[in-house]
Formats: structure tokens, sequence, C-alpha cells
């Protein structure tokens, strides 16, 4: 349990401080801004605290869909809010209708992604184990 | 190490050899655990008392304190606790595929990734049965995909 939980830390680590870099990357872009070093600190240290809460989802096992859809949901919530605290705390923009809203999109895009690039690099491992399985039991059948 | 499987002559009684310099721990242990495996199991449907044979099981499932063996369609209580079938059965293609389950294998049609992370695996019979992402790991080890722990 206590090793999964550390995997599972270090891999939603990378994948949401690439998302917020990609996020921070176009947002920079399009507003002109220009970027202090402290920012690239922060950045990892808020990939670092929204893939806590992850981890510690992933921990759970849910049986019924319906938890499993309000854990996810409080989840989002979380880090939601842990992500405007952030905003605050680092200075990045004031919060206003308009940034808690950007700040939204900002948070569904990073969820979309990392859940996508999970979702891909589990469909790539369950392709091997279903060629294995196939292997397996067609030597057996002849 | 190869893996040859011949098939006996009309009559003959099925027999492993192992040829190899030295049998180290592992062989002997995996050797004496197939043959002391019990591949039978009584199982329990109404008043009806039934031989149930490893192969015909497509999964155990627990379910307040009783284990339940799910055939093609019919279902068996069995009288053993989840951990000791999957003892037993672990040696085989037996493998926990959550706090709850343990699946056969051989019964798998194929496998499908889902978003919450965890695995779906259609049953030959039809049936979708969900692999915990705890669990996943040990099906890749049985699979040898992984190293298992």
């Amino acid at each position: 349990m206590v090793k999964e939980f550390f995997i599972s830390l270090l891999h939603y680590f990378v994948d949401i401080t690439t998302a917020v870099i990609i996020a921070a990357a176009v947002y920079l872009t399009f507003s002109e801004q220009q970027m202090e070093n402290v920012i690239l600190w922060q950045i990892l240290l808020s990939g670092f605290i929204t893939a806590l809460p992850t981890a510690l989802l992933l921990c759970f096992d849910p049986k019924s869909v319906k938890i499993s859809v309000i854990l996810w949901v409080i989840h989002f919530l979380l880090i939601f809010f842990i992500t405007l605290i952030l905003l605050k705390m680092f200075g990045w923009c004031r919060i206003t209708p308009t940034s808690v809203f950007l700040t939204f999109i900002a948070v569904l895009f990073i969820y979309f992604f990392t859940c996508s690039v999970h979702y891909l690099v589990a469909k790539k491992h369950t392709a091997w184990m279903n060629q294995q399985l196939k292997i397996r039991y067609s030597k057996e059948k002849q | 190490m190869k893996i040859i499987i011949e098939a006996p002559q009309p009559n003959e009684e099925d027999v492993v050899i192992v040829r190899c310099a030295s049998p180290d721990q592992r062989l002997i242990s995996m050797l004496l655990s197939f043959k002391t495996v019990n591949t039978e199991l009584t199982g329990y449907l109404n008043d009806k008392i039934a031989r149930l044979n490893y192969q015909d099981v497509y999964y155990f499932e627990s379910n307040e304190n009783r284990v339940f063996a799910y055939c093609s369609s019919d279902v068996y209580e069995v009288k053993y606790k989840l951990y000791e079938l999957e003892e037993l059965f672990n040696p085989l293609d037996f493998v926990r595929c959550s706090k709850s389950m343990i699946i056969n294998m051989e019964k798998i049609e194929f496998l499908s990734p889902l978003f919450s992370g965890k695995l779906e695996a259609h049953l030959k019979n039809g049936e979708k049965v969900l692999i915990s992402r705890q669990y996943v790991h040990s099906l890749k080890a049985k699979l040898g995909i992984e190293e298992g722990e």
C-alpha cells in the first residue's frame, strides 16, 4: 500500500507538473508576460501538493460506482480549491470571478490531460496483457 | 529454459519430466505445489452437493463471510475462506483481482482499461469483472510482464 502510494505520487507529480507547465506556457504566450525563475519552483511545489490528494484517492478502492464517482468529484473540487489557494499564495493572479473561471478551465484541462495520459498508458499495458493471454491460452488449447 | 509439452500415448498416464542440471528451490516448490494442489472442490447449491473442477470456475467471490464459485451458469457456495482459495490455486491460473475476488485467468476473453485506473476483465461467459489497481501488478506478474514480489 505504501509502495503503491509513492509510485502513484511520483507518476501524478510528473504528469500534473507537465500539464501545469503547458498551461503556464499557453497563458504566458497569450498574455505576453515575462516569467521569473521562482515560478518554476512554485510549479514544482504546486505539482507536488496537487499530486498528494490524487495519490491518496488512489489508495481507496470503492466497490460501488456511485462512491467512486463521489470520490472523484470531491477530488476534483479539492484540486480546484487547492489551486485557488496556491494562486493567491504565490500571487500569480488576483482572485476575481474571471480568474476563478479561468482557473476552473485550467484545472479541467490538467485533469483531462492527466487522466488521458494514464488511460493511454493503461491501454498500452492492457494490449500487451491481452497479447500474453492470447499466447498463453492459444498454446494450451493446441 | 525450454518448456516442451508432449501428448502421451493412448492409455498412458500423464507424467512431468524435468531435465535440468540442478533443480533450484523455486522449481522444486513449484513442482511440489503442482503435485499437492487439490484441483477439486465441493460446491453447494441449494440442496445439491457437486464436485467442482477448478477449470470450470470463472471466479471466486466472497460476500458477507460466504465464498461462492461462479461457473458458466451456476453459482456454488464453497466452504473455504478466500485467502485459503488464493493459497490453494495460486500455483494455477487463479489471481486475486480485488479484495473480494479471485479470477481464473483462463476464463478471461480480453482486458480493457477504465478511466479510474482499474481494468475490466471481459469473461468468456459474457460477464465483466473489475480488476482493482492494487492487483493489476499481480496479474502482470502472472502473465510474465512484471516481476512478482
